[in-house]
């Protein structure tokens, strides 16, 4: 009888694929506009974990992966690395952000005052089932205020610095292509500041809550006040070849500074990522107050939690899980089996050693 | 001169995918492995298009290493035709360009999951080892940067610890794939997760052996000719998996690495894990001519 080698392994995975992308049916660039539209906080929480500023093409990658996030985020992240670095866009100071929204918790008012800016924190969250029954959603127009509120501010621990309350972190000169990038060079611990900065920014949302939650819930030492929460949009500047600095446009960020008492001054944690993400800002920054002086394997430390909120990384390894493992199984079932035998054969004769 | 003559037309996409300074930072880095041999060199890993843990550090090696002439091979578990190789061979010759083969013999680069082939390698292959944990003390130390100084240190009592501890509770020693192993009298390395089966057929081989993890950012190698020595006591010799005497059911070869099929009644059936060591045999026996080239292990055995 002749072998037939069972050659179904290709057919089988492109088949498999067709009957994925058979559910979203075929979509053109009017779908990409109506999810970038609809789903602008979807849209920014894919931009930053893929630490990709494009709306179009986040927009796509949901299209394309019909909503499985982890699938969005691994195309870009892999659109990404394969696009040449061009420029490094200048330094943001905080008070350059032009801020929709600013919060603090730490004092009654601030300077420049409590900006609430758009937010669902104080909507009685109730499901509007009356669209399913053909209604329209129409919110109510905004009433604009009589005084705007100033676009520029400095941050709060701006002024708890001057106050000899907290130690600013000293300022890093670094410029340009010496800023240490973590999408061209390895993690390595201790992690170099501006590689955790940009492992938290690009962070799975998720990861970085359950264990920021961790944190707040008594498995970190700090205890966070939301010093300010940011919502803003920012100037990115960079440098024409003959030498001219321009405007390549504006990108949405959120920030976060949280501070704890340290002895007699504060200690602050930050965080700051594309695109509004308020969830991920505050529980990143609550690590980042947790990690100085962190326990070795603790949720708070650096190596545990950066390691452990890549969520490229996380999910794609949890995915394999389901690849063939038979050969590792076979290998372990051999030394299993060999000790059993073993054990039934000696137990007799031999004492068992003290354990 | 004109600016088109000084640039190339636009493309989508890089020769390989990655582009000039991925690869470049990765032969810096392959370089370097092969300098130290067994010592895990962190690199950058670049996301490729395929999930992390699912080849992405082979491939981004594979990838480096490719060029239109080569003829490459991957498997999975020993097979040709499994759904994870087929789509990294697809993948690499959809952007390389290159030839595939599931002829180990004929391989230029294998890429491989788990499994060495049976057949002996040559001085002008390369092997590349999918690494899913490239750090062998992980079991005793899970963090990555004290176990860097562990082996900055050759640091290895409680990876010996461990061993005992297995032997005095079971017997034997209980690791069954990943088998610790000390490469060049000096780096303990994973051997990926290969069985204890394969680890004697890196030790003093003639290829090169490039073992690298795309999600944990490490790469290693294990140069030609170059000792990889199982962790074990003087008195509790290495042991294989028992499949020496085993016969596959459905090409009648003996004495190589198989897989075991549960079957209804309750007994189990044999067949050879390295597909085209089967493939090859029925061929032979069949009467199409002998392809089989020379295997490391001999009637079951692996020569000492």
């Amino acid at each position: 009888m002749a072998y037939v080698a069972t050659r179904g392994g290709e057919r089988a995975i492109e088949q498999s694929e067709r009957l994925f992308r058979e559910e979203m049916g075929s979509f053109d660039r009017y779908r990409v506009e109506e999810v970038k539209k609809s789903l602008p906080y979807l849209i920014d929480r894919v931009m930053g974990e893929a630490s990709l500023y494009d709306e179009d093409l986040a927009a796509l990658a949901l299209a394309q992966t019909g909503g499985e996030l982890y699938e969005a985020v691994l195309l870009l992240r892999a659109w990404r690395t394969s696009q040449p670095r061009l420029q490094v866009a200048a330094p943001i100071e905080q008070d350059t952000l032009f801020t929709h929204r600013r919060i603090s918790a730490a004092f009654k008012d601030i300077p420049g005052g409590q900006v609430l800016g758009p937010t669902l924190d104080y909507a009685h969250r109730i499901l509007a089932t009356d669209v399913l029954q053909g209604e329209t959603y129409a919110p109510d127009p905004v009433e604009p205020a009589a005084d705007p509120s100033p676009a520029y501010q400095p941050s709060v621990s701006a002024w708890q610095a001057d106050n000899d309350l907290l130690d600013p972190p000293a300022e890093d000169l670094t410029k340009g292509n010496d800023i240490p990038d973590l999408t061209r060079e390895p993690l390595l611990f201790p992690s170099k500041r501006a590689h955790t900065l940009q492992s938290l920014a690009r962070a799975e949302t998720g990861g970085v809550l359950a264990l920021g939650y961790a944190a707040m819930r008594g498995y970190g030492q700090a205890h966070p006040t939301v010093n300010e929460l940011r919502l803003a949009e920012a100037d990115i500047a960079v440098i024409h070849p003959d030498g001219r600095q321009f405007s390549a446009g504006r990108v949405k960020v959120s920030q976060a500074e949280v501070v704890d008492k340290k002895g007699e001054k504060l200690g602050i944690g930050y965080a700051a990522t594309f695109g509004w993400n308020e969830v991920k800002c505050i529980a990143a920054a609550t690590l980042d107050l947790n990690s100085p002086g962190a326990e070795k394997g603790s949720a708070t430390e650096e190596e545990f939690f950066l390691y452990h909120t890549e969520g490229v990384e996380s999910s794609g390894f949890c995915i394999h899980f389901k690849l063939p493992h038979y050969v590792t199984f076979q290998s372990s079932l051999d030394a299993m089996r060999d000790a059993k035998a073993k054990k039934g054969a000696g137990a007799s004769k031999q004492q068992e050693p003290a354990e | 001169m004109s600016l088109s003559t000084l640039t190339k037309p636009w493309e989508a996409m890089s020769y390989g995918f990655l582009d000039g300074s991925a690869k470049r930072e990765l032969r810096r880095k392959m370089l370097k492995s092969v300098a130290v041999p067994g010592c895990q060199m962190p690199y950058a890993s670049r996301e490729v298009p395929m999930a992390r843990g699912w080849g992405t550090g082979g491939l981004q090696v594979s990838l480096t290493l490719v060029n239109p002439q080569t003829r490459v091979k991957v498997i999975d578990q020993g097979a040709d035709d499994s759904v994870n190789a087929a789509s990294i061979r697809r993948f690499i010759a959809r952007v390389a360009g290159t030839h595939t083969t599931m002829d180990t013999l004929e391989a230029d680069l294998i890429q491989s999951r788990h499994r060495i082939p049976e057949e002996i390698l040559r001085e002008d292959q390369v092997l590349v080892l999918q690494v899913p944990n490239p750090e062998p003390l992980r079991p005793v130390q899970p963090n990555m940067s004290i176990a860097r100084q562990m082996h900055a240190d050759a640091d290895y009592g409680r990876m010996w610890l461990q061993l005992y501890e297995q032997i005095v509770r079971s017997g034997r020693v209980m690791q069954g794939a990943s088998y610790p192993s000390l490469v060049n009298g000096r780096h303990v390395m994973t051997p990926s997760p290969i069985p204890r089966w394969d680890v004697p057929k890196l030790h003093m081989a003639k290829h090169l052996t490039i073992l690298s993890a795309g999600r944990e950012k490490r790469i290693f190698a294990v140069p030609p000719f170059t000792r990889v020595e199982p962790l074990v006591f003087s008195d509790v010799p290495y042991k294989v998996e028992g499949h020496g005497h085993l016969t596959c059911t459905r090409s009648g070869t003996t004495g190589f690495f198989m897989n075991e099929i549960p079957q209804d009644d309750g007994s189990s059936a044999f067949e050879v894990s390295d597909s085209e060591w089967g493939v090859k045999t029925i061929r032979a026996h069949d009467g199409e001519g002998e392809s089989r080239g020379e295997t490391w292990y001999k009637d079951g055995e692996m020569p000492q």
